[in-house]
């Protein structure tokens, strides 16, 4: 066991901490710190600029033009990135989509697809929950019927997260009624500029509309938009959503999140001290840190694992439990 | 011991859920006006008829359970410590009640100083100050009267968490008259804090109602959610803290006249056990809920909302929990 960096790894740090500096706008920086909205041109525009670099899909192969990043390499982007407070990578087209298509697309479509979303030609939204489909997600209704060359595809997706910029969705949808539920699903590529898709937002009780309702009226998709084969979706959800939680400890966001925290403590005053120097607030405060000390790690072991081919299973739901109630701590 | 309303509290309890359950909106502060539920919170000697920590906690448990957004508790406390200073309020009169200060964590007189019978610095957070026609101000020791429209005062408005109009209060050698010392004021300020565990308790126990009825209705894996015996027991959870909130109000009404430092200890222990619950029923029954727990359409939303704000009025549960522990008064 070695917990230090290598030389190599410490001279990658330092290439993205140059590059961080030179091309993050510290006005976008200070909108991401604050969690202000960003506008869809501010998260193509610092996407751009990381394809640039061919940064854009650290966790991509490079044959597929990605930058083929060890797991330590992209915890180091990650972290990096999240305490300069750049912009969140947009995980639809590269973290979700980009894996699937990769290990599950034909070569027609990884020639086609990949491509387009390292160059932002596409923004792809997720087509999972349904109404009464959510943790259940296995009993979703969303039916495509085959028609000749194409899928007749009719019903709802739900929180549907910045559908409202997306011209793609990857969606899960019912090709098989009868038997189990998990055996009639497909995975679709649908575009959401075709006749008979609506989309809507849905206001959150903090006021934004972040995720929408998307509706499908005898929508007719190519019948080449599918994955792999028909009703074998399920398998490729999954491993779609493995990948999706390998990085939803958020550990680099929490740090910043923690040095946001610190940097506040500092500011405010409490019984004529800085609340940092209060010994409850200071003891609560290590506690924190504490458990993100622990949490980094669990998500380095993880992703680690996941490099060494070792599929990234319960492990990642665990990634999401201990984030959610970390971040509960946090919120105080 | 008798845990029962009196004739006239239960009298008092039945028609304001009356009017609750036929108005609401712009609506309602007449219906509550015309009603004499302003009376009900102020003693013989203040003008009004009651005054009592029964009939305190049930008037704002009832529209915290409404969902009833008002800015009674600063003319409330207004009201009363004007009479109590022997300067009786105007007929009609709305008073805005001026207590956080900016970056002080609730420690009073650090954000604003007095020179003379002139005032200067900031108070924040401040509800119903746009429409009120007197302010009552708190500083280190004292409690001073600021006319609406006294010279050097600036109002800076916006909306609160909780759906109420909020101000940051600017005080520039502002012109103010000195109500007496802090202290001598205790008991008033003590039912503004009652009012306010009241309202999250009435809040906190129609969110667990709302988070029951959905787990009973709502559907997954062919079964309602609350046969998921992880779920009931957070459910079960949930509801031992609306008893024991229940119980925190119950004492600190109970003992709301009695000597300053046994009630001090019952609003101390009243303030940590509602901040607490409040905090924990606003992340657990989102949780429980799903995503529809985020939505401003469904009621929840805005429970919510309420809930993280309730914490925060005249001190949030750190802040009492760290005076119970010194053993010091509540006001001073």
């Amino acid at each position: 066991m070695d917990m230090s960096f290598t030389a190599e790894e410490t001279a990658f740090r330092d290439d993205i901490r140059a590059f961080l500096k030179a091309e993050l706008d510290p006005a976008l920086a200070r909108k991401v710190r604050l969690h202000h909205d960003l506008t869809k041109a501010e998260m193509e525009g610092w996407h751009a600029k990381l394809q640039s670099k061919d940064w854009l899909a650290g966790n991509w192969p490079t044959e597929f033009g990605g930058a083929g990043w060890t797991a330590i390499q992209r915890h180091i982007f990650e972290e990096e990135s999240a305490r300069a407070h750049a912009p969140r990578i947009v995980p639809f087209g590269i973290a979700m989509l980009g894996p699937v298509l990769q290990k599950f697309g034909s070569k027609e479509q990884q020639d086609y697809w990949l491509p387009r979303i390292l160059n932002g030609d596409d923004w792809w939204c997720q087509g999972y929950s349904e109404p009464g489909a959510g943790s259940d997600l296995a009993s979703l209704r969303c039916e495509a019927v085959r028609d000749g060359d194409d899928y007749v595809v009719n019903g709802q997706k739900t929180w549907t997260t910045l559908g409202q910029h997306a011209n793609m969705i990857f969606c899960l949808v019912r090709t098989n009624a009868t038997g189990k539920k998990q055996e009639g699903i497909s995975f679709l590529l649908i575009d959401m500029t075709t006749p008979g898709v609506s989309v809507r937002p849905i206001v959150l009780l903090d006021g934004t509309a972040e995720v929408n309702e998307v509706w499908f009226d005898n929508v007719r998709v190519p019948a080449a938009n599918l994955v792999g084969t028909e009703n074998d979706g399920w398998t490729y959800a999954k491993y779609l959503l493995t990948h999706e939680r390998t990085n939803i400890a958020g550990v680099g966001f929490a740090t910043a999140a923690l040095d946001n925290l610190k940097r506040v403590a500092k500011a405010q005053r409490h019984r004529g001290q800085p609340l940092s120097d209060d010994p409850l607030f200071a003891t609560e405060m290590a506690s924190v840190e504490i458990e993100l000390m622990a949490m980094s790690t669990t998500n380095l072991r993880m992703l680690s694992a996941a490099a060494q081919g070792q599929a990234p299973g319960i492990e990642s739901s665990m990634l999401k439990i201990k984030a959610r109630r970390s971040a509960s701590v946090w919120m105080r | 011991m008798d845990f029962q309303l009196s004739d006239d509290h239960r009298m008092l309890q039945d028609s304001l859920r009356g009017i609750l359950t036929r108005h609401s909106g712009e609506a309602l502060m007449p219906a509550l006006a015309e009603a004499g539920v302003p009376q009900a919170l102020l003693t013989e000697a203040e003008g009004g008829f009651d005054g009592s920590g029964a009939a305190v906690a049930l008037i704002f448990e009832a529209l915290g359970r409404a969902g009833a957004s008002l800015p009674l508790i600063g003319t409330m406390i207004g009201v009363a410590a004007l009479a109590q200073a022997g300067q009786p309020a105007d007929d009609g009169a709305t008073i805005a009640f001026a207590d956080a200060e900016p970056g002080t964590r609730y420690d009073r007189g650090v954000a604003i100083t007095v020179d003379g019978d002139r005032v200067t610095g900031r108070k924040t957070m401040v509800a119903g100050a746009e429409g009120a026609t007197a302010i009552v101000v708190t500083t280190a020791d004292a409690l001073w009267l600021v006319a609406a429209d006294a010279a050097g005062l600036t109002v800076r408005p916006y909306p609160l968490m909780d759906d109420q109009r909020g101000a940051d209060l600017i005080f520039d050698g502002t012109p103010a008259t000195r109500l007496g010392r802090l202290t001598d004021f205790d008991a008033v300020l003590a039912r503004g804090v009652l009012a306010h565990a009241a309202y999250a308790l009435g809040t906190l126990s129609a969110a667990v109602d709302l988070t029951m009825d959905y787990l009973r209705t709502r559907k997954q894996f062919g079964q309602p959610l609350i046969a998921f015996q992880a779920l009931a027991h957070r459910a079960a959870d949930l509801s031992v803290e609306v008893e024991q909130a229940r119980s925190a109000v119950t004492n600190f009404a109970g003992h709301l006249d009695a000597d300053a430092p046994l009630r001090d200890r019952h609003l101390q222990a009243c303030k940590v056990t509602l901040g607490r619950a409040a905090r924990l029923v606003a992340e657990e029954s989102v949780q429980l809920h799903g995503g529809i727990g985020m939505t401003e359409e469904y009621a929840l939303g805005g429970m919510i909302r309420r809930l993280l704000a309730a914490d925060t009025a005249m001190g949030d549960a750190d802040y009492h929990l760290e005076r119970f522990a010194r053993g010091e008064p509540a006001f001073a």
